[in-house]
């Protein structure tokens, strides 16, 4: 068997898994995707009704009927190297790649594609939050400056996020979420769309770690109430103390089935907590950073994302 | 007119420093010496490679 990493050289997080993997003697091949097919090669053929054939990197190789588990980490796209028709190549390289993996039988994928991609989308997976009983902030998408000012005055006070996620890249900014103050002009709203979601007054983050059946939660409480920074990603990291904290058991409940409605074996969930102790759920991240909340909790996440992909561990 | 969330925009956070690279042969990010980064903690949390930081290359959504 084979466990085929998808991931940048650089993401030492999935070195903490591979370590593990090593450890277990579970056979790793790891790449990037990005590096199709300039310095990973990849054929497939699907002859007499058999998909065969090998994917090799520098150091490695996999008889793709070996792959038994796939981790879509944090993989470049493929084909991101093409000097010439360089679109066309990425494309070309892939429907190569995915295709080809996709089509493997008898295969565990964390995540899969299709589960990954959908639930980027911050409105269904609210929507699902929602549907699995979750407490979830009220939230609009809108490029209307009149609606904008509407949801605030019916739902304020507000904050401001990204609606992919992602920050802008040309240049490269950050995009911190961030209270909307009173009395703001939502003009430029029509400039693009626009999340706004209500504030939610909380005292503690909690990131909440899925793997398979297997949840890790950490806890950070705000060193004072209404402390400066809102998003604790930007905060300063002396501040920001996790520890490891156990589960509710509603919490728990209604965890498990939003990915079994996401369709997904990995999460990261954040979640708002107020003074009363209710949970509000902002996002779940199907790739989300684990490894800071191992160091600073103690949590053993990559032990146990090793050990679902070497199958030692019952998938959901 | 620029975009209403880019109202809060920042510079983004500064792409850690990182005193290893990574091994094809290992399959592992090394430092100088050859042995894996991930055993030495120290060098992680320095490094904050494994931080929730969105924004940065490495970390495009946390």
């Amino acid at each position: 068997m084979t466990v085929l990493i998808l991931t940048r050289p650089e993401d030492v997080t999935a070195d903490m898994v591979v370590d593990h993997l090593n450890a277990m003697d579970a056979p790793v091949l790891r790449v990037d995707p990005a590096d199709f097919p300039e310095r990973v090669s990849l054929t497939a053929s699907f002859a007499s009704g058999a998909l065969t054939g090998r994917i090799t990197t520098e150091h490695h190789s996999t008889d793709l009927r070996d792959v038994r588990a796939i981790w879509v980490r944090r993989p470049g796209p493929p084909g991101n190297g093409a000097r010439a028709q360089a679109a066309w190549v990425a494309l070309e390289s892939d429907h190569a790649w995915y295709g080809t993996l996709r089509a493997l039988t008898g295969v565990r994928w964390m995540n899969h594609p299709d589960a990954h991609t959908a639930c980027r989308y911050k409105m269904r997976q609210l929507v699902l939050a929602q549907t699995v009983g979750f407490n979830v902030p009220a939230t609009a998408f809108t490029s209307v400056p009149v609606d904008a000012k509407g949801f605030a005055e019916a739902h304020g006070p507000l904050v401001c996020k990204s609606v992919s996620g992602q920050a802008p890249n040309d240049p490269p900014l950050a995009l911190p979420t961030t209270p909307v103050p009173d009395g703001t002009d939502f003009a430029a709203v029509a400039e693009a769309p626009t999340c706004l979601q209500t504030l939610v007054d909380k005292r503690s983050d909690i990131r909440l770690t899925v793997v398979g059946s297997e949840m890790f939660c950490a806890r950070a409480d705000q060193s004072s109430p209404g402390q400066a920074e809102l998003d604790w990603r930007y905060a300063d990291p002396q501040t920001v103390r996790w520890r490891g904290v156990a589960v509710p058991p509603d919490i728990r409940k209604k965890t498990e089935s939003f990915m079994k409605l996401a369709g997904l074996v990995y999460g990261a969930f954040d979640f708002a907590v107020t003074a009363d102790e209710s949970w509000h759920f902002l996002e779940c991240n199907a790739s989300g950073q684990f490894g800071f909340i191992e160091l600073a909790a103690g949590l053993p996440i990559s032990r146990a994302i090793a050990g679902w992909l070497a199958g030692l561990r019952r998938p959901v | 007119m620029r975009p209403f969330a880019l109202t809060y925009a920042r510079r983004p956070i500064p792409e850690p420093e990182t005193s290893f690279a990574y091994d094809p042969e290992q399959q592992l990010n090394v430092l100088a010496d050859g042995t894996p980064a991930v055993r030495n903690h120290k060098v992680l949390l320095e490094a904050g490679s494994t931080t929730s930081t969105a924004g940065s290359k490495t970390h495009f959504d946390d």
